[in-house]
């Protein structure tokens, strides 16, 4: 393979270069970067030092995003990578790493929301701002209701997001790694800082 | 708090959650420790704003192994300083010392205002880069208020 993560072949604090005076070891060794892309899902087994596997991914579609504030994740569709903090080649080829801001599907969060409370999210009203209040379906969703919904609404970015179809997420699982992209939504400050950072994208793309 | 994000990425604490929880007051969140040692954790670790993973009180770094004093030769680096440690060596053949030096890069948290000339005490720590070694845990004395240009190398 030829990939080493030896410290060898770098040269010195002074600057100085370091002779070299062994072969390179095989636990040194690096492999090739997974650049994991959308699509249905393909993942290789990769045995590594110590009789462990590894599972790189190299196409995924779905993933386990949890929803930080109400405590819940559910396996949803990713539907596109949206920023990359690091590199925008890795945002227009769709790549998958650790770190980066995807789309996902919101239907599974909507559905545990009307399920748990009682309330349907992100559901256009003509002359209502705010969530409107719904007969819950069953007992559990009514305690629900009383308890924690009136007090802890959804905040706006997010039910913007809702009636889109679509949440902003960070993906917080290394897919070259584990063979998995889980993550978290966005909310919050974390949320408005990488809107604007999109937003900023967005205009300085168009100039 | 916006002056702390002038990275591409949203700079956080890894330990503090930023989500919004009725009745609990999420103004001033943040997570600190002690890092032992009898060396106390600044004021301004426990009440700023910075995040800085490297950093031994706020961040993720142990301090174990060796403690050395040294003064402070550069600041130019982004959160990082150049420690300069003056000793004796013996020369046996001539019955005298000769005087040598070692400049070891630390990392200097934004908890500390570091000049040049200033005595400081750094702290072992894992590899924080690729000389990095040595993390800033106290200013022992500051460098007096010196004229501009002028640089204080004090032997220990």
């Amino acid at each position: 393979m030829g990939i080493t993560r030896d410290t060898l072949h770098k040269r010195r604090l002074t600057g100085g270069k370091k002779a070299v005076w062994r072969k390179k070891r095989k636990y040194n060794l690096g492999r090739q970067p997974a650049n994991t892309k959308l699509g249905p899902k393909a993942v290789r087994p990769v045995r590594v030092r110590g009789g462990n596997y590894k599972f790189r991914a190299l196409r995924l579609d779905t993933g386990n995003f949890s929803w930080g504030s109400e405590s819940t994740s559910r396996k949803t569709r990713i539907v596109a990578v949206v920023y990359n903090a690091s590199n925008n080649e890795l945002v227009r080829t769709n790549t998958l790493v650790k770190g980066c801001i995807v789309q996902i599907d919101a239907t599974p969060f909507r559905q545990w929301y009307s399920q748990h409370y009682g309330i349907e999210i992100g559901k256009k009203r003509k002359d209502e701002t705010q969530q409107e209040e719904q007969q819950p379906t069953t007992a559990k969703a009514a305690s629900n209701q009383t308890v924690s919904a009136v007090s802890r609404p959804v905040e706006k970015a997010l039910l913007d997001q809702f009636s889109t179809g679509k949440l902003l997420a960070r993906v917080s699982s290394r897919p070259g790694q584990c063979g998995r992209c889980d993550g978290y939504i966005l909310e919050g400050k974390e949320l408005e800082f990488y809107q604007r950072q999109m937003q900023r994208r967005k205009k300085s793309g168009k100039q | 708090m916006a002056d702390t994000q002038t990275e591409r990425a949203f700079q956080k604490q890894d330990a503090i959650s930023l989500k919004q929880i009725a009745g609990v007051s999420k103004k001033n969140a943040r997570w600190y420790k002690s890092i032992g040692l009898g060396i106390k954790t600044p004021k301004e670790a426990i009440e700023g704003d910075y995040v800085d993973k490297k950093c031994p009180f706020t961040g993720n770094v142990s301090i174990r192994g060796r403690i050395l004093r040294g003064t402070v030769v550069s600041t130019k680096m982004k959160r990082t300083v150049i420690v300069r440690r003056d000793y004796l060596h013996w020369v046996s053949k001539y019955k005298r010392f000769e005087k040598r030096h070692r400049n070891i890069p630390a990392h200097c948290s934004p908890c500390f205002r570091v000049r040049e000339g200033d005595l400081v005490t750094i702290g072992e720590c894992r590899p924080l880069s690729k000389t990095v070694r040595f993390n800033v845990l106290r200013i022992d004395r500051a460098a007096p208020a010196a004229e501009a240009g002028k640089k204080i190398y004090s032997s220990i």
